[in-house]
């Protein structure tokens, strides 16, 4: 202690440091105003970003002479406040403190803001936080999507719109949560953590309808961006409109213009269209699958006929063969039956010759007759019909059993021909 | 028996492989019928899939998804 300087009387001190502090530079800051209050003839305020905050005085003249519009200083609002620092030393009764004067307020406007937002930009891109999310697999067919929006918005709807459009219609898990003001950012983080907390959640939609930046700047808020960055689960943000680029959006897997773009980024499987494409596939799977056995067992079948045709073709050649060998045989035959036809009517006719005259006459119609008889008697005839007449070795006929038996062997004759028979002893007697 | 597909993408890419080595012509027949079966079973996954998200959309809130978790036992 005793190398320092002093001791000094410290209401000289305060007011030393008083002067001090007002003789630094008068800027202008920008930041969100919280926790408002008003003496007689100040308003008190805090004026903070996500950095850090600074207590604020302003004379009520000066706040008058600002011409914010009615009820402008307030919680939430987005300001630019002129002055500097100051001191006020306290008094015997009065408590010090320590206050940025301000002189001259207005409401920030977009030209601040976008200031601001640059800054941001800047800094969280630096950090690689605008690529984290877009590293996150996102599935195309999500079962259970969490979207966080306000409770009542054209954004809710369009969002529904989109998704029946998709043909998909899963679990939405809804966050209702402010959209607009200072509540809303901090609202919204703690809506996308719970979401992305639920493990069946696997998209998370975040999502408002256009506005001026200003309404939309709960989504540049840097602690809710450093959160959804950080975040394991997609976020699609769907934040204004076309034109409207929040900090949100930067940061998010994918940004979207319009809630229906975000429905499309949620799902990215048109499921109405995946139904097709999967019948067709079955369909084709199903024609493969039979071809490939058809076709198959069709070559097989046609290999194992093959064996079977030729010998079909071999059969029906032979039994060609066959035919002409019996068709030949035949014509041999029934030639030779006819020559001994012709012989036997020579026979007659010259028998008939011999006899002459009138008794001749007689004689030959009779023979004619005869003729006709015996042809018609012709054992040949019979034999044709397919009977078989039994002779004994002298060739005389065989017209009994006992006459079989007794022969022991004979002959049969049948229109083509004999073969020599063996009548067997034990034969049946019936 | 095949493993159940990771994803219905996985399940989707796969199917594809598929049809594109069947298409080929160069498959012989075991593999044809095994490339059949494994299609078959993936397309009668992808359409549970398809199933499970066109039977109805289900709206919950947070607090009613939270009330279902804190009442179904840790599953893993």
């Amino acid at each position: 202690m005793h190398e320092l300087p002093g001791p000094f009387p410290v209401g000289r001190y305060a007011r030393k440091l008083q002067e001090e502090l007002r003789r630094r530079a008068r800027v202008r800051l920008v930041g969100e105003v919280t926790g408002v209050s008003r003496s007689k003839v100040q308003a008190y305020f805090e004026l903070r970003d996500s950095e850090g905050a600074v207590p604020c005085a302003i004379w009520l003249d000066d706040l008058e002479k600002a011409g914010l519009p009615e009820g402008g200083l307030r919680d939430g609002a987005e300001v630019v406040i002129g002055g500097g620092p100051d001191y006020y030393p306290g008094g015997a009764q009065a408590s010090p403190s320590f206050a940025f004067r301000a002189t001259q307020v207005r409401l920030a406007g977009e030209g601040d803001l976008l200031a601001r937002l640059e800054a941001l930009r800047k800094q969280l891109r630096a950090e690689g936080l605008f690529e984290l999310q877009k590293q996150l697999a996102r599935p195309r067919l999500p079962q259970t999507i969490g979207v966080v929006t306000a409770e009542r918005g054209a954004a809710r709807r369009d969002l529904l719109a989109g998704l029946r459009r998709r043909g998909w219609a899963g679990t939405i898990v809804w966050a209702f949560a402010p959209v607009q003001d200072r509540r809303a950012a901090p609202a919204i983080g703690a809506a996308i953590q719970e979401l992305a907390a639920a493990p069946a959640v696997e998209a998370i939609v975040v999502t408002r309808g256009g506005g001026s930046l200003a309404d939309l700047w709960a989504f540049c808020d840097e602690t809710l961006c450093r959160t959804v960055a950080m975040l394991r689960v997609p976020v699609i943000s769907a934040v204004g409109h076309e034109r409207d680029s929040t900090l949100i959006d930067d940061v998010a897997a994918v940004a979207c213009s319009t809630p229906t773009h975000a429905a499309e980024a949620a799902v990215p499987l048109d499921c109405l269209a995946a139904r097709t494409t999967l019948t067709r596939a079955a369909a084709a799977l199903q024609r493969v699958g039979e071809g490939a056995v058809e076709a198959r067992s069709r070559h097989l079948v046609a290999l194992a006929r093959g064996p079977a045709r030729a010998l079909r073709r071999e059969r029906a050649a032979l039994n060609q063969k066959t035919r002409e060998v019996r068709a030949a045989s035949e014509r041999g035959l029934s030639e030779r039956r006819a020559f001994q036809r012709r012989l036997a009517s020579v026979v007659l006719v010259r028998a008939a010759r011999r006899a002459a005259g009138a008794e001749a006459q007689r004689r030959r119609e009779a023979l004619r007759r005869a003729e006709v008889a015996f042809r018609a008697h012709e054992p040949e005839r019979t034999l044709e019909r397919g009977y078989a007449l039994a002779e004994d070795a002298a060739g005389e006929p065989v017209s009994s059993a006992a006459g079989a038996r007794a022969a022991g062997r004979v002959r049969l004759r049948f229109a083509d021909g004999r073969v020599g028979a063996k009548i067997e002893q034990d034969g049946s007697e019936g | 028996m095949s493993e159940k597909p990771e994803s219905y993408e996985a399940a989707v890419e796969r199917l594809e492989q598929i049809i594109d080595r069947l298409d080929s012509g160069q498959a012989g027949l075991r593999e044809t019928l095994e490339l059949c079966r494994e299609g078959r079973e993936l397309v009668t996954y992808c359409s549970a899939e398809l199933d499970a998200v066109s039977e109805g959309l289900e709206e919950l809130k947070l607090d009613d998804l939270a009330a279902r978790l804190e009442s179904q036992p840790e599953a893993d």
